[in-house]
């Protein structure tokens, strides 16, 4: 067996010490975490923690609340910026606000929130279609770290790409009509911060906690191995209201899980589907 | 020793022309899935343009879609495309070297779940993929580079094979002649 061999499967041995301490201590279950994600979000956290094994990283995680909450947030996938995928905002104003000015009330839940960048982006197209008045807006991730920094509504200062997304997602306004600015930093007018319910939830433990019409959760899912991700489909299919709208990353689909017939993809959407049954 | 159970490539763009080429050479009964990950903006369309003479389909895979033999599954824009045991997994994760998708992202990720059993191969001219292909190599992965300028860099310069333009169809095909060789009397 060469050098290279053992070391590999030295570190797989670590790795996987590690994410069984992590469950048994604190409850966070990561082993049905994509591997490769897992092990490359992994790696980088070792680097940036200046440490150089698992077996150490794991000795401070055990240990320390605050150790493990920083390696959750590298963890946690989070778009770095407001309106990232503009062709997905601009399909949900054509195909899904016509239909949400018909209904009386409207929940939406955003699911894996991270620090809230497309929260906002859609709390601002909301308002923007006039809805906001009868929408409620949830928004959870399982990072409580990450969410406190949401819950602030202070974002870095959006640049000109992110106005330009703004625009390129059928934004009717100026982006910077929904912040003030201070040094480096946008604060989002309180108007939409207060109207968003951040709270915390993890999709791999928690169970259905209200019945929505429109469920956003983009790109959430990657980070989770098949299994894992069939199983949170279930859960979403039994939040998501019949009629109400399921919206997905660019690359995702619904194709193998357990309750894909029961959608119906919208024509020329990135990937919304609308549940028929 | 083994089989190989998937070839992964990585290309920068100013190499589209050779990836291009290399795929033309790849026979329709492949045995196994090539992975490509090609350095690409958010509107290029290349699906289409790889594809047309390649005797393979070339499609851009959905997260968590199976790895088939004889497909060759391209890296979509805006998103890492890491392989892992039999399927794909799509990552959103920051760009690496202003990349994404990156070269080392997909090489690594053969590496940590084939091992042994991966086959890469690197056209140069980016700091993107020498770093990855060497950990494939580390973990006893065949891999190969075409093109001239190759520093060594991160990766080791050890036993990779340098091929040219010319040399990239030899290569394949006993990559892909091993497997039926075991099967002969």
């Amino acid at each position: 067996m060469s050098a290279g061999t053992s070391s590999a499967e030295l570190e797989s041995i670590e790795v996987d010490l590690l994410l069984e301490g992590v469950a048994r201590q604190w409850g966070f279950d990561l082993r049905s975490h994509a591997r490769p994600l897992l092990l490359r979000r992994l790696r980088r956290h070792l680097r940036e923690e200046r440490l150089e094994t698992f077996s150490a990283l794991q000795a401070r995680v055990l240990h320390d609340g605050e150790a493990l909450e920083g390696l959750l947030r590298t963890l946690s996938c989070t778009p770095p910026s407001l309106f990232s995928d503009p062709a997905f905002f601009r399909d949900f104003r054509a195909r899904v606000v016509p239909v949400l000015r018909t209904w009386p009330s409207v929940r939406v839940w955003h699911a894996g929130c991270g620090t809230g960048e497309d929260t906002y982006a859609l709390a601002i197209l909301l308002q923007e279609e006039g809805l906001w008045g009868r929408c409620r807006l949830y928004a959870s991730d399982s990072s409580e770290g990450l969410l406190a920094d949401a819950r602030t509504g202070v974002l870095p200062l959006p640049t000109e790409a992110d106005a330009r997304r703004y625009t390129e997602a059928g934004g009717k306004g100026v982006l910077t009509d929904y912040y003030t600015r201070d040094g480096n930093w946008a604060l989002l007018q309180p108007k939409l911060r207060d109207g968003i319910f951040f709270t915390q939830h993890n999709l791999a433990t928690d169970g259905s906690f209200n019945e929505f019409h429109v469920i956003v959760c983009r790109d959430t899912l990657l980070t989770f191995n098949r299994t894992l991700h069939n199983r949170v489909h279930g859960r979403l299919y039994e939040s998501l209201a019949r009629f109400g709208f399921l919206c997905l990353g660019r690359k995702e689909s619904l194709a193998r899980t357990p309750h894909a017939a029961a959608y119906e993809e919208l024509d020329g959407s990135g990937r919304i589907f609308r549940r028929v049954s | 020793m083994s089989h190989v159970g998937v070839l992964v490539v990585g290309a920068p763009r100013a190499a589209a022309a050779d990836l291009e080429s290399m795929l033309t050479l790849l026979p329709r009964e492949l045995p196994l899935p090539v992975v490509v990950a090609l350095h690409r903006g958010p509107h290029d369309a290349l699906v289409a343009p790889l594809g047309r003479r390649c005797a393979l389909p070339v499609v851009e895979p959905d997260d968590k879609d199976d790895l088939v033999p004889g497909h060759v599954y391209l890296a979509p824009a805006g998103y890492h495309l890491l392989v892992d045991k039999g399927c794909v997994a799509l990552s959103v994760e920051p760009p690496e070297h202003g990349q994404r998708p990156g070269l080392d992202a997909l090489f690594e990720s053969a590496a940590d779940s084939y091992g042994a059993r991966a086959a890469g191969l690197l056209f140069t001219g980016h700091e993107d993929g020498p770093a990855g292909l060497g950990a494939l190599q580390a973990r006893g992965g065949r891999v190969a580079i075409v093109g001239e300028d190759w520093e060594g860099g991160e990766g080791p310069e050890g036993d990779v094979e340098r091929l040219s333009q010319g040399t990239v169809g030899a290569w394949l095909s006993r990559l892909v002649s091993m497997p039926r060789a075991k099967v002969l009397p």
